[in-house]
């Protein structure tokens, strides 16, 4: 009986969050009629939960009409162009003209990313009064640190930061992205492991260094310039695999 | 007069501070807000920023202001920009892939067609006839932690701060069009 009640609320609560979570015209929904409905069997509604159901769809209603006031102020901006013609537009130009497009409209931000005479201070009184990591953790774990060594694939697996499954695919992943990359040809490998973060970075040179061992990728290095390459196979190979150290730092 | 002199000398105080706070990166996003300009200057601080910009205008800068969600003064972010748009060159050396900005420009004009909000999916699968997947996923997660793109909870995707601050939006929507006009000519 109580469902049937709140039947018209949900309905109109699925709506609304259909159309917030779509493109579709926000005008769609009739908010006259809606409240009209509302209204109708507010004086049903007794508990305190059935309430909360009706404000939730007003809620949900006054969303809508926030969306319909963005609708109207995009259609009414000089930046409204009909979808349809916008993507045809798009699907006819080649990448190079859409880049060149972008670039001719852009005004990049000028700034320093570097230390200031502040910045270090503030960074030598951190690591002055920074606790040893042996003894942060005492408290919590009863033991001393331990320095670095060498994580293996198993051990990841069992700390969970990756399953089986996610290794594999991600090792997939930047397979295909290295084949389409490099194109038969050399590529940097610092940038191929990016600069977004410090974390991603290794993220990357691990898997990276498991194509490499796998005979999926092939690396080599310039001595005399430090640089380092490497390219995709599409085909396994086998050979006497050599070791390389790389270290990964937290700099861009 | 010599108050005179004391008044620019403060004024060329103030406008060098404002160089420095808005040329020096200090969070994670660039420029700085409303807010802490007045703080850093003073409550004239938009006169302050006006001279600024006349002076860097020769350098081929400009102060540019991002008006805040909720349009106050405080709420605006003040940026130190390129008055002209590189050349394609300069763009070029400077290290940026043509398919990357390709993705980007691709999807503000979708976005902006679709009156500023438009499902992720709905991106990814317009996106999908030009480029890789990987490439799409990976330069929409990198332009939406960039604040080029915005990615609400439910999974719609608008155009980010950074895009308004950096990109002629009006520009780059005739551009397309006829530049799509030449091509379709070819």
């Amino acid at each position: 009986m109580e469902q049937t009640r709140l039947d018209d609320y949900l309905r109109v609560i699925e709506l609304c969050r259909d159309v917030e979570s779509s493109s579709a015209n926000p005008f769609d929904v009739d908010i006259t009629e809606k409240l009209l409905i509302l209204k109708e069997r507010l004086p049903e509604l007794k508990l305190l939960d059935e309430l909360l159901v009706d404000s939730e769809a007003i809620l949900e209603l006054s969303r809508i009409i926030r969306l319909q006031d963005q609708y109207l102020k995009g259609r009414a901006s000089a930046l409204y162009i009909d979808p349809l013609l916008i993507q045809l537009k798009l699907k006819l130009l080649p990448k190079e003209a859409l880049s060149e497009a972008f670039i001719k409209s852009w005004h990049p931000v000028a700034q320093v990313d570097q230390l200031s005479p502040r910045g270090l201070e503030r960074a030598f009184i951190y690591w002055r009064d920074l606790t040893p990591i042996s003894e942060r953790f005492k408290d919590k774990f009863g033991n001393y640190g331990i320095g670095p060594g060498v994580v293996e694939y198993s051990d990841l697996i069992n700390l969970g930061v990756f399953t089986r499954e996610q290794f594999e695919s991600s090792l997939a992943e930047l397979h295909e992205e290295l084949l389409h990359e490099s194109n038969g040809e050399w590529v940097d490998y610092r940038q191929f492991i990016g600069d977004e973060s410090f974390e991603s970075k290794v993220r990357r040179a691990y898997l990276l260094a498991f194509l490499i061992s796998e005979g999926r990728a092939l690396l080599k290095t310039e001595p005399l310039t430090g640089k380092i390459w490497i390219t995709a196979l599409a085909e396994k190979v086998k050979g006497m695999p050599k070791s390389v150290a790389i270290s990964i730092t937290g700099e861009g | 007069m010599e108050t005179e002199s004391s008044d620019r000398a403060l004024l060329e105080r103030k406008v060098r501070r404002a160089f420095q706070v808005l040329v020096l990166q200090r969070g994670r996003n660039p420029g700085v807000k409303g807010w802490e300009m007045k703080r850093h200057l003073g409550r004239d601080y938009r006169k302050i920023i006006e001279v600024l910009s006349e002076d860097v205008s020769p350098m081929g800068l400009e102060v540019y202001e991002v008006k805040g969600a909720d349009g106050t003064d405080d709420s605006s972010r003040f940026l130190l920009r390129f008055r002209e748009p590189p050349t394609i060159s300069e763009a070029e050396t400077s290290g940026i892939r043509i398919d990357d900005l390709a993705v980007l420009a691709a999807t503000i004009a979708f976005i902006n067609s679709k009156q500023s909000r438009v499902a992720r999916r709905e991106v990814e699968q317009f996106l999908r006839e030009k480029f890789p997947k990987w490439r799409i996923d990976y330069s929409l997660d990198r332009y939406v932690k960039r604040g080029y793109l915005e990615q609400d909870d439910r999974g719609m995707l608008h155009i980010g701060w950074r895009t308004h601050a950096e990109v002629d939006e009006k520009t780059l929507m005739t551009l397309i069009l006829s530049r799509a006009q030449e091509a379709a000519k070819k």
